[in-house]
């Protein structure tokens, strides 16, 4: 079965250039089921689609994705999430995986490293 | 509560930021230009579009990214887009902003606060940074990609 992916990040180009690298070549075909631009779209989208990947931004308007993942990891336990995040501190990250997240990588990435964490969140 | 201004190794963590977005991003370094404190008689040419990011938690003020269209154009470009409407470089100038914002936090910590960003087109970023007049002054960080020159501009305070 082709696994689904949503994408959530407030930045429609961050959004767009995600979606293109996941037709990389190293990654297995996934299936985009929808994209959204803040916390509450995105629990809107994941209850609706729930897709078995999510990439998470953090900072956004409406509900942030720290509070997003977490209320996914609730509902939709076997859902797996990359936050990219630009927050670069430790604590961040740490409180991110303490509420669900299962792969943390910062922004600015370049191809290859959201690639292979995508690949690691699939493994 | 007290505010108190920026030392230099605080600045120094933007500057790095700069530096670390462009070569991560499209592989080529930014000229980092060196820092110096905005004011009536040096003030900042504003770019096409800006970025804003409000600071809150122990710090207070803002940090705003000011960059000309042809710049973010360009950039836009590497990052395999198509689309080079107003709507998308206001987005991806607000993005920037964030990026340096939040690359700013393994040097602050998670009492660095951040807001998504505002974006404007125009010199609205100078309105809003003459609008905090009880902050310390802003210093801007101009910087060179590709030809095209760009600013980081930030007024913060620690809350102390």
């Amino acid at each position: 079965m082709t696994p689904s992916l949503m994408i959530v990040d407030d930045s429609m180009v961050i959004r767009n250039r995600i979606a293109r690298l996941c037709q990389d070549a190293r990654l297995p075909a996934l299936d985009i089921v929808g994209t959204a631009s803040n916390g509450l779209g995105a629990l809107s989208l994941a209850r609706l689609h729930r897709p078995s990947l999510i990439t998470m931004d953090l900072t956004m308007p409406l509900m942030d994705g720290e509070e997003c993942i977490e209320r996914i990891a609730g509902e939709l336990p076997e859902a797996r999430i990359l936050v990219v995040s630009a927050l670069s501190d430790k604590m961040t990250a740490l409180r991110a995986i303490r509420k669900g997240a299962h792969g943390f990588i910062r922004k600015p990435f370049n191809d290859d490293q959201l690639v292979d964490a995508l690949l690691e969140l699939m493994n | 509560m007290k505010a108190q201004a920026l030392e230099t190794a605080d600045i120094e963590v933007f500057s790095e930021a700069v530096t670390h977005f462009f070569e991560t991003t499209c592989g080529e370094k930014a000229q980092v230009r060196t820092a110096f404190l905005l004011d009536a008689r040096a003030p900042l040419p504003w770019g096409d579009f800006n970025g804003i990011v409000e600071a809150s938690g122990g710090y207070s003020g803002r940090i705003c990214f000011s960059a000309p269209r042809s710049l973010l154009s360009h950039l836009l470009l590497r990052m395999g887009q198509a689309d080079f409407s107003d709507e998308q470089h206001l987005d991806i100038v607000g993005e920037i902003a964030n990026i340096f914002s939040g690359r700013a936090r393994r040097h602050f910590g998670d009492r660095l606060c951040i807001s998504p960003p505002r974006t404007f087109a125009g010199s609205a970023g100078a309105a809003a940074l003459a609008a905090s007049a009880t902050h310390s002054p802003p210093f801007a960080i101009p910087l060179c990609w590709n030809g095209y020159e760009a600013s980081l501009v930030v007024q913060l305070d620690a809350l102390v």
